[in-house]
């Protein structure tokens, strides 16, 4: 085989990887966001939105757009846990609140 | 029987024969004054319309100076002008209004049964301009805080008289829900209204220290120093909601109006005394 074929042949390769690990990438991403969303969703519906978590939801949706997944999903899983404490402290305050009022 | 068994078996029939008390509206207010009468004995009830001036004496001397050139007159003065100001059908604002208008300020929050909701005097005020064909107002707009502003000073003097009829079950679960919402942590920092208002009340913040939430509603709408402006009070429920770092509500949402009603209902019996200045 001469060398130029081959490594035409290789970089073809290197290429659909390349695109086969972003697609994938893409795919988790797009996952994660929607469940961070779901969480973030259930916290504003309780009434116990944090005020970065859409903030976070954005930037990481930018940052994906913009190809740096690495920074994106840090962002992602920032949004996602402040979505999830706050859900959990709707539910921790749907009782609690009652122990502080002035009796 | 020992006697154990008897006073427990006493103790089990008597707690089956009667539901668990939930304290209502009128037990919650004299809790709540109690509170604060204890905590400040040397506060007369009447001062705790004074907000944080009741308990810190030096803002006080700073705010009585202050009320020497009040900063909030402008806005009186505006209110007033808009408050006569003649809508383009020929009405005013006095037209909507059954009571004259050092009246009303004293009639709001109130739950309006029809509607089944809170109605605040902004809500009022700008239904009343719906009714005769005008724009409302933005709930931040200059000319609405200082329509409240001039209703707040021709109130003054006038108590405070928030009315929770027991017939009247949506105005009982407006007033819960407000209650609710005033002792429930949220945000990232996980605080309640309660935890400043009255847990750490009088303790500082940075500079400022914590108010009493006794008299919390009495001022508004005020002039604050920070902002070279005035702002209503559901401007500083939004505030205290984002430095918790929670989402904060629209103004006059569901949560606001309820949350004021509840405060206004605890400041029954104390005078208003808007407009008011603070830093």
């Amino acid at each position: 085989m001469a060398p130029a074929r081959a490594s035409s042949r290789n970089n073809s390769l290197l290429l659909l990887l390349s695109t086969l690990a972003m697609a994938a990438c893409t795919t988790q991403f797009e996952r994660e966001y929607a469940e961070a969303e779901r969480w973030r969703a259930a916290a504003a519906a309780a009434g116990h939105e944090w005020i970065e978590t859409s903030r976070l939801l954005e930037q990481a949706e930018a940052t994906a757009d913009a190809g740096n997944m690495d920074v994106a999903f840090e962002l992602l899983g920032k949004a996602r846990f402040q979505a999830e404490a706050a859900v959990r402290q709707a539910e921790r305050e749907a009782e609690a609140w009652r122990v502080r009022v002035i009796k | 029987m020992n006697k154990t068994a008897v006073m427990l078996t006493s103790i089990l029939a008597t707690s089956l024969a009667q539901p668990a008390a939930i304290a209502g509206p009128e037990e919650d207010r004299a809790a709540f004054v109690r509170y604060f009468q204890s905590r400040f004995p040397d506060v007369e009830f009447d001062e705790f319309a004074n907000g944080i001036y009741a308990i810190d004496a030096d803002s006080r001397r700073q705010w009585l100076e202050i009320e020497e050139f009040p900063p909030y007159e402008f806005a009186i003065e505006q209110g007033e002008s808009e408050w006569q100001q003649t809508f383009a059908n020929g009405r005013t604002f006095a037209d909507c209004f059954a009571q004259p208008s050092d009246s009303i300020r004293a009639m709001y929050p109130r739950y309006e049964e029809a509607r089944g909701e809170v109605v605040t005097l902004e809500i009022a005020l700008n239904d009343c301009r719906a009714a005769n064909d005008e724009e409302p107002y933005a709930y931040d707009a200059e000319e609405l805080i200082d329509l409240t502003a001039f209703l707040a000073f021709e109130a003054r003097g006038k108590a405070v008289a928030v009315r929770i009829p027991a017939d009247q079950p949506g105005a009982i679960a407006a007033y819960e829900d407000g209650k609710r919402f005033y002792y429930s942590k949220r945000g990232q920092l996980n605080f309640a209204c309660s935890d400043c208002h009255i847990t750490s009340v009088g303790q500082r913040v940075r500079a400022d220290r914590l108010g009493p939430s006794l008299g919390h509603t009495t001022h508004f709408p005020v002039y604050r120093s920070k902002l070279g402006g005035m702002i209503g009070l559901q401007q500083r429920f939004l505030g205290c909601i984002r430095d918790v770092r929670a989402k904060p509500f629209e103004l006059q949402s569901t949560e606001y109006r309820n949350l004021e009603f509840f405060l206004a209902y605890m400041s029954n019996g104390l005078m208003i005394n808007g407009p008011g200045a603070r830093k």
